[in-house]
């Protein structure tokens, strides 16, 4: 085709704004983070030192705890969240006629739509200390205040915007898998669960790393969940950075701690990938 | 048989399931709704005696919000647009021109979804301040620049990657230039997913807190940061009434994106980062 050089002109927009909005200042960030930060300064000066304090701080048990919570609270999380969903995208493809299906799959893409402070302000709102809960909480015994309820919010405000998702994405997995496989492992004498556990499982495995994927790694950068829920007891990494922002100004170690969830995001990324290639080459 | 028992109580325990998913999904909405219409100026028992609509004129009377309102509303509709062009740009070269490194040059281009949010925000702020941008809109702009454009430019690749190439040489050899060509055969193809695209966009612009808290200053700032704001400082029910609205517009854009490209190919295209 007579494709001038001149179409590349077109490609100059956007390589400007992704060098000058991500690329440069991810670079920038990157150099901060080696920065030495003099208390009581917004920010590194311009010339200062490098050193590798902001990192061995990292190195801390206090900080190690703030990087295990968020991954646990995410883990477990993620793993609910597809407990919750293949049943329901399995109910939704197999029993579900056209009509409902359709009916389902909007309610779902609105509910994944839905913003994420409306989402966790109606948490909140529901499951929290001036909730109409309370009362049947104080019943069971259940404190508001207890960590343990904190943190279950905090992975229920997750679970919020994972299950939609998820389903979402398992509904085409699910979808794939020929129901006559199931009549026949039926048909051979397996008892329902069985068939399931032995034919649409590992067939929609792929479908399901996806879904775990996309679930674990939204949860370890979310910011707004946590920091309403988390009522400044439950902090996840986000929060952390944010912190250093604004409260302290010590960008070096913001700079530092951003570059560690930046580099557990991209090797969850990656390992589940691998694994996803590995298992299923094309 | 104990198989069959089995079975029946897997389909008793998914029942009971997806009735507790849904409840547990639902119940928060139904919730927020009904307290924005509570009449009670303090949090009590619901049902609440009667309804009003005081928490919204509370938020209409609130400068805090409305300036919010309005920084937001500017802001998706600048960034979006500038995505989308920006996006229909790039997608056209890429995907009309074979050259080495193209998917990588792809994935450099989807690379701002693999960052979380806040890491992105921190780096634009750093970057800007040494730049010496303190304008609060014009940060605002380039932080939701960068995290829409991803969006618009894999939404854009679908669409045109699902035209047939020979459509345009038709065009061509029927005497039309190139730019005819595109602007009569190929953009009218595409526009369901740029349109999708650019819905999307949209809805990650309203949605953002974790680049723009970042990126405010005093007197510009977003809605959802000055919710954000002010849902840690108090509870008051005009944030309930926010959502509300925040709902409504949810519900418009899904209806939007129904209406123009359907629902089910709408989600086959845009959201999920691969």
């Amino acid at each position: 085709m007579t494709q001038g050089r001149g179409s590349f002109l077109l490609l100059l927009p956007s390589g400007g704004l992704f060098l000058g909005l991500f690329f440069l200042p991810m670079a920038g960030l990157f150099i901060e983070s080696f920065r030495l930060y003099v208390p009581g300064n917004i920010g590194s000066s311009a010339n200062a030192p490098f050193t590798l304090a902001n990192y061995q701080e990292l190195l801390t048990p206090a900080f190690a705890g703030f990087l295990f919570e968020t991954l646990r609270i995410s883990l477990l999380a993620s793993l609910a969240g597809l407990l919750f969903s293949f049943p329901l995208a399995y109910w939704i493809v197999r029993k579900f006629s056209p009509r409902w299906r359709a009916i389902t799959v909007g309610l779902f893409v609105t509910l994944m739509f839905l913003n994420v402070l409306v989402r966790t302000y109606a948490l909140e709102l529901t499951f929290g200390a001036a909730g109409p809960l309370r009362p049947a909480l104080l019943w069971l015994g259940i404190s508001t205040n207890g960590r343990g309820y904190i943190e279950t919010l905090v992975g229920a405000g997750l679970l919020h915007y994972i299950v939609p998702v998820a389903t979402l994405t398992l509904l085409g997995t699910i979808q794939n898998v020929d129901p006559r496989l199931i009549d026949a492992a039926q048909a051979l004498g397996a008892p329902g669960w069985r068939a399931h556990l032995g034919i649409t499982l590992p067939l929609c495995m792929r479908g399901i790393l996806a879904a775990f994927l996309f679930a674990f790694t939204f949860s370890i950068s979310a910011f707004v969940i946590p920091m309403i829920l988390g009522k400044g007891r439950v902090l996840f990494i986000s929060n952390l950075i944010y912190n250093r922002f604004s409260e302290i100004a010590d960008y070096p170690s913001g700079a530092a701690i951003s570059m560690v969830l930046f580099l557990v995001a991209l090797s969850i990324v990656y390992v589940t990938s691998v694994q996803v290639s590995k298992r299923w080459s094309a | 048989m104990s198989g069959r028992l089995l079975d029946d109580a897997m389909w008793l325990a998914g029942l009971v399931l997806i009735g507790t998913i849904l409840c547990f999904l639902l119940t928060p909405i139904a919730v927020t709704v009904i307290m924005a219409f509570d009449s009670r100026a303090y949090l009590g028992p619901l049902p609440p005696p009667s309804l009003s609509l005081r928490w919204f004129e509370q938020f209409f009377s609130d400068d805090y919000f409305l300036r919010g309102l309005s920084t937001s509303v500017k802001l998706a509709t600048l960034a979006v647009t500038i995505s989308t062009a920006v996006g229909l740009a790039t997608a056209f070269v890429v995907e009309r021109t074979e050259f080495a490194g193209k998917q990588l040059l792809i994935s450099l281009f989807l690379s701002p979804l693999l960052v979380p949010p806040v890491v992105t925000g921190f780096a634009l702020l750093l970057f800007l301040s040494h730049l010496g941008l303190i304008d609060g809109f014009a940060r605002l702009l380039c932080g939701h620049i960068i995290i829409t454009v991803p969006y618009t430019i894999r939404a854009t690749l679908t669409g045109l990657g699902g035209i047939d190439r020979s459509l345009t040489e038709a065009a061509l050899s029927l005497g039309a230039n190139e730019r005819a060509a595109f602007w009569d055969v190929t953009f009218p193809l595409a526009r369901t997913s740029i349109v999708s695209g650019a819905i999307f966009a949209f809805a990650v612009s309203m949605d953002d807190v974790a680049v723009s808290i970042m990126l405010t200053d005093a007197t510009t700032y977003t809605l959802p940061v000055a919710l954000i704001s002010s849902m840690r400082a108090n509870f008051d029910l005009s944030i309930a009434a926010a959502s509300v609205m925040l709902m409504l517009v949810t519900l418009g854009l899904i209806v939007a994106l129904e209406k123009s490209v359907g629902l089910n190919k709408a989600i086959g295209q845009g959201v999920f980062r691969s």
